[in-house]
């Protein structure tokens, strides 16, 4: 790029806002290519990770940085399938569902050298279980007893059938940690992670970079082509977008519409997307009075009285074309909880945009004038381009929507106490479609921001959870759609995908549904000059911090 | 002199204590809850009363300074409940960073502003000045992050002579240290370096009118005797203070600087933790900044009378 146009960019903002979406093509997911061995691969975050301990992370980054040095007893697939990875097989159900036994694959080292065996991973399942600030206690909630049976069997016995508990061991409830590690450093075990994977913890400095090397001790050493990889916190994308440009970092995450839009004027950059597993979507208050895990009671707003109104408000609004205006059309549109590339997923019609229809149900319900409606929404810029256009389409039914940005923490803090009338929120996604539907819909449900309250959304969810025939799951996730759909209080409006950008010397990366980078098999392609080593250890007071720093661990 | 550096390190105690109080409730007054916000996406009410208790947000508020306090005259500003590391580790991981971005931005500033500013005053009216004066004028008018990507776009993409981002310590190799630093520093310094040429070439203007410098001329001392020696040595005192009062400016350029260029000092601490609700962190990086605020303050007091003899501190005449 010339120095003239790059001014251009900066002045314009971006130089390919005209570029047509189509350029982004379809799902591109891996990259074939083979690669060489060494080099430094350096990943540029959208936000820092958390703390790197598997019981206690919450963070999508963080489970891209496990991704890589902490495997689990179960993985995913680019077709959202679930695989072995560090169980030997797939888990032997019986007792109508209420045993669960895993067999532990044989041979793999943690990456302090130990042993991992069938103790490791009850010693890691009951830590994620029974750690009071454990993240993953709930999805692991009805694992009533947990043992190793010899040297490489683990017995679950489970309170009730649980169909999700599979889904939930493919993420970071199995993953498993050296107890040696854990004994160690008990709490801290997050400056020190250790667990099996292609690469092992080196360091983290705070707010720059968490360091992982090549781990010989991993027992497919020999497909890991990387000496190194380095992520890094890069917050803004533009920003994140010049690193990959200037070589300083090779692949970017979460990279937004527009941004990816300016990559493609790059022919040094090449894209990854893949199709998510959650939604964003508008959470219209109901019931939720008390906060959540509390009783649902009547909430007094225009929304919330009569369902005909919501019916109206989600009629008003034009799924396609806040895609198209807010995000370049480079999003899917959405009107369900379960992605349609999920196992389980089955395709929703969505229903299209009526405002004479919207209209109607409005006389009917006898409102007079505009409704009021207040939607808060984050204060990010696509946030808030989002509330306009909800704003402009709503208006043309008959409402009058006021805007609340919101800083997104504090978002999430009215919205879980019920201080919102509507809120536009989303979520990641799981696995399980159980993992999507039954925190947000069951009356009781963890994260119930609606405050929804339905017999029927409540005996389907607990349907889904004990039925162990996947046809037969399917369907019923379907009706609980259904169901949930027929109440409007959570109006589904799309799902994002996952685009990656990666600079096009480097192959054998993978990113799949769940969000993830996986660079296990990742290097830089034969022939390319991975010119690119990453930034040299941070050395201050002749220490690096990581491994070595023991003396500095509290 | 003694006694007044005394009462200035009692001063600077008392405003230290005040700062921890501010900032202490200033923190927990943001918006926004900080189990919630370690809590991620997931809502778990076990867990987030865990989180509360680990960190002590149970507490009352007093309880929690009080406790804070305690542990901070001994050093442990606690413990980052975002990743779990010690602040006082983040702190000095990022303070190198930070110090050599600074020092090197002042020390542009310094060299720039004020050498344009006499070469401003000496020149006055002729083509030098006006130079100067709209360099200074774009320096002051251009914003950080601008400058930031422009000189990345420039320099680092289409040009790759520097790199676009991150801290390579000078003791790990000096080259490559230089090559990451040189961007931020023009980003940072510049805006100084415009006000330090400004008022440089005020003073200086004072300075060559008086009737000292005058004198000096009639003595028959050589020109840059009379403008080093004396014009601009009674100038400098303004340019000091200048330098002192920027002091702020030239920490809150950091973090949009550090930002730009994903330098991992203060800056960007502070930002991140700002918005991970990392209590601990927050107020460990404000009052180490606002000590070294403090003593920076301190400093350039005691160096007026280094500078010019006739100021006399304690409240001598």
């Amino acid at each position: 790029m010339t120095l003239t146009a790059a001014l251009a960019l900066t002045v314009t903002g971006c130089a390919s806002l005209t570029t047509s979406a189509t350029e982004v093509g379809g799902v591109r997911m891996g990259d074939d290519r083979p690669v060489r061995d060494g080099g430094t691969l350096t990943v540029a975050f959208k936000s820092d990770p958390d703390k790197l301990d598997p019981s206690l992370g919450s963070t999508l980054v963080g489970r891209s940085v496990f991704a890589a040095m902490c495997q689990k007893l179960y993985d995913t697939d680019a077709k959202n399938r679930i695989k072995p990875q560090l169980a030997a097989g797939m888990p032997k159900v019986s007792d109508g569902g209420r045993k669960v036994v895993i067999e532990v694959r044989r041979g793999a080292r943690f990456s302090d050298g130990t042993r991992m065996d069938a103790e490791a991973v009850e010693t890691s399942l009951k830590r994620h279980r029974d750690l009071p600030e454990s993240a993953r206690s709930s999805e692991l909630e009805p694992v009533e007893s947990i043992e190793a049976v010899g040297d490489d069997k683990v017995e679950l016995r489970l309170k009730e059938p649980y169909e999700p508990l599979l889904g939930a061991l493919a993420d970071r409830s199995g993953m498993v940690m050296s107890p040696r590690a854990l004994k160690k450093y008990g709490k801290d075990f997050a400056t020190h992670p250790s667990c099996v994977g292609p690469f092992r913890f080196k360091q983290r400095v705070t707010g720059d970079r968490i360091v992982l090397e090549k781990d010989p001790n991993y027992y497919a050493a020999s497909r890991v082509h990387l000496n190194r990889v380095v992520y890094r916190t890069i917050i803004d994308g533009n920003v994140r977008l010049a690193n990959l440009r200037s070589g300083d970092s090779q692949i970017s995450d979460q990279t937004a519409p527009l941004e990816v839009q300016s990559a493609l004027t790059d022919d040094k950059l090449q894209l990854f997307n893949s199709p998510t597993l959650g939604y964003q979507g508008l959470t219209v208050n109901i019931g939720n009075t008390r906060g959540l895990g509390k009783k649902p009671g009547k909430k007094n707003s225009s929304l919330a009285r009569d369902k005909r109104i919501r019916q109206a408000f989600e009629l008003s609004l034009d799924r396609s074309l806040i895609n198209k205006i807010v995000f370049q059309g480079m999003y899917d549109t959405a009107c369900g909880p379960v992605a349609p590339s999920s196992e389980l997923g089955t395709k929703t019609k969505c229903p299209g945009r009526d405002l004479g229809k919207a209209r109607r149900l409005l006389r009917e319900t006898g409102a007079k004038g505009r409704v009021p409606v207040e939607l808060t929404i984050s204060n990010t810029v696509e946030d808030m381009r989002l509330g306009q256009v909800v704003q402009a389409m709503a208006k043309d039914a008959g409402f009058q929507v006021k805007l609340r940005p919101t800083e997104f923490t504090t978002l999430l803090e009215h919205a879980d106490k019920g201080d919102f009338e509507a809120v536009s929120v989303g979520w990641s996604g799981r696995l399980d479609p159980a993992g999507n539907i039954d925190a947000f819909a069951a009356t009781l449900g963890s994260e119930n921001r609606s405050g929804l309250s339905d017999k029927r959304i409540d005996s389907l969810i607990e349907d889904g959870r004990r039925t162990a025939d996947p046809d037969e799951r399917r369907d019923i996730y379907r009706d609980v759609t259904r169901a949930i759909n027929d109440q409007h209080a959570l109006i589904y409006l799309y799902r994002q995908r996952n685009y990656v950008v990666a600079t096009k010397d480097v192959g054998g990366l993978r990113v799949y549904g769940d969000g993830l980078i996986r660079v296990e098999n990742a290097g830089y392609v034969r022939g390319s000059s991975g010119s690119a080593l990453g930034l040299p250890p941070v050395e201050q007071g002749g220490e690096v911090r990581g491994d070595s720093t023991e003396a500095r661990s509290r | 002199m003694t006694r007044y550096v005394l009462r200035r390190l009692g001063q600077s105690g008392l405003t230290l204590v005040l700062v921890s109080i501010v900032v202490f409730l200033g923190v927990r007054a943001m918006p926004g809850d900080t189990a919630r916000a370690l809590a991620g996406e997931e809502t778990n009410p076990e867990a987030l009363e865990a989180i509360r208790r680990q960190y002590g947000l149970d507490q009352n508020i007093a309880v929690q300074y009080a406790r804070y306090v305690e542990n901070a005259v001994t050093g442990d500003l606690g413990t980052s409940a975002r990743t779990g590391l010690p602040v006082v580790d983040g702190i000095f991981d990022a303070l190198p960073v930070t110090l050599e971005l600074a020092l090197l931005s002042l020390l542009l500033a310094v060299v720039v502003g004020i050498g344009a500013g006499v070469v401003a005053a000496v020149r006055r009216g002729r083509p030098a000045e006006w130079l100067a004066n709209t360099v200074a004028l774009l320096g002051l008018s251009v914003p950080n992050f601008w400058l930031g990507i422009v000189l990345i776009l420039g320099f680092a993409i289409a040009v790759p002579v520097f790199a676009a981002s991150g801290f390579v310590p000078f003791g790990t190799d000096p080259l490559e240290n230089l090559r990451r630093m040189v961007l931020p520093v023009i980003v940072l310094g510049s805006g100084l370096a415009a006000i330090v040429m400004r008022q440089t070439r005020a003073a200086m203007l004072e300075s060559l009118s008086a009737d000292y410098v005058r004198t000096a001329r009639a003595k028959g001392l050589a020109p840059h005797q009379v403008v080093g020696g004396h014009a601009l040595r009674n100038s400098l005192v303004t340019v000091v203070t200048v330098l002192g009062l920027q002091l702020g400016h030239l920490i809150s350029g950091a973090v949009v600087t550090e930002q730009i260029f994903v330098l991992p000092g203060f800056g960007k601490l502070m930002i991140d933790a700002v918005f991970t609700r990392d209590y601990a962190m927050v107020q460990g990086v404000v009052l180490f900044t606002a000590t070294g605020y403090i003593l920076v303050n301190l400093a350039v007091d005691l160096l007026y009378s280094v500078i010019d003899p006739r100021i006399r501190l304690g409240g001598a005449q």
